[in-house]
């Protein structure tokens, strides 16, 4: 059987990459000793495969054809597309891990979930930048689940916390031998094209901390619910978050740090889950 | 209300790069290839920024305007000078 052994989340943002070189150094240190914190906890788990739950950012899907939640379940995925990441991150192609994409898929399919599924996604910065701050090896293979978090209608907190707890029963159900990690991208509060662009809610994204640390689903699903139409547009990618969490079984959160980044543009937020032993 | 016409050329401008150097080199020809209605080829040939954030997903907004070679602090300084009554709401919102 396989096992959960390593779920985290951490903010992406083009500017991490974009400006990397140019950030005010102190600010970069900050971010990086975040990331590698995160990094090291990853690596120490040992994952044979990373679940990667991330916003598409008009990469793999438009307007014409957009799934709530597509898993990717090819032996290969494309690395990604914008220029600004070709600089840091130049892998063209990342490993997939088919035989537990399909199994998370058939999972999905066998409890009355309908996920899109893609033999070949392109992985655009949302997933990428984790990827490279946190030092994964580009061999080690993903599964990735694009969730709609840019374009409403968008799926709800209720159902993201559902698609956590799928995610467990995979792993649980998987009959082989294998390590599974993961690691939900976005967040924290953000604005991005809208009147309010740059505006970091940090009163949302402590409030968000708090509900994720007391583990109450019912109160973050209220939460969230509730003030997500109210904050900035960029705060739904805590769909994510929200998936990590209720993967660990909305217990155990651990916050690695927590700043407004400026910077880049986000409530910058790292955090794991502490799991009992597999 | 989203308009897909202009949704699709910002779309397509980010997928392709020879697009958007088409685009920089004769904007209206290339405006011209999709059903865009002529209050928006306005907008867009005056960058617009205003008239044109209601019409498209936000990302795609600052996808397009950085293909436009707007630099990012003059976008946000456009945007902000849209703030209404409801942006300014949203931003004194109370998380309780």
């Amino acid at each position: 059987m396989a096992s959960l052994v390593g779920i985290f989340a951490v903010s992406h943002g083009p500017l991490i990459a974009r400006e990397w070189e140019t950030m005010p150094r102190d600010h970069r240190d900050k971010l990086a000793a975040a990331f590698d914190e995160v990094g090291r906890r990853l690596n120490a788990c040992k994952p044979d495969v990373l679940v990667v739950v991330s916003p598409d950012h008009w990469v793999n899907f438009f307007i014409n054809n957009l799934p709530a939640v597509c898993i990717g379940i090819g032996d290969e995925h494309d690395g990604p597309p914008e220029p600004f990441m070709k600089k840091v991150y130049p892998h063209q192609r990342l490993k997939g891990h088919t035989a537990f994409g399909r199994h998370l898929l058939q999972t999905a399919l066998d409890n009355d979930f309908e996920p899109a599924l893609s033999h070949r996604l392109r992985l655009d910065h949302g997933t990428c930048i984790p990827l490279w701050r946190i030092g994964v090896s580009p061999d080690l293979p993903l599964v990735p689940i694009l969730v709609n978090d840019l374009e409403e209608p968008m799926p709800s907190i209720r159902r993201c916390l559902a698609w956590g707890r799928l995610i467990r029963r995979a792993v649980e159900s998987y009959a082989e031998p294998l390590r599974v990690a993961v690691l939900g991208t976005g967040g924290l509060s953000h604005s991005i094209g809208e009147p309010t662009m740059g505006w970091i809610d940090e009163k949302f994204d402590h409030a968000c901390i708090e509900h994720f640390e007391a583990g109450d689903e019912a109160k973050l699903d209220a939460f969230l619910t509730r003030e997500l139409p109210r904050t900035g547009n960029g705060a739904h990618e805590m769909r994510d978050w929200v998936i990590a969490h209720a993967a660990a079984g909305s217990t155990g959160f651990e916050l690695i740090d927590y700043f407004p980044s400026p910077a880049t543009l986000v409530g910058a937020g790292f955090a794991s889950w502490k799991l009992p032993p597999a | 209300m989203t308009d897909y016409w202009v949704s699709k050329l910002f779309f397509d401008l980010q997928q392709d790069p020879q697009l958007a150097a088409a685009y920089r080199a004769d904007m209206a020809a290339v405006i011209d290839r999709y059903e865009i209605k002529p209050e928006v080829r306005k907008a867009l040939l005056g960058d617009d920024v205003g008239a044109i954030a209601p019409l498209v997903n936000a990302y795609l907004l600052r996808f397009y305007f950085q293909i436009r070679g707007m630099p990012e602090a003059e976008f946000i300084a456009r945007l902000h000078a849209l703030k209404s009554g409801g942006a300014q709401a949203k931003e004194s919102v109370s998380h309780g």
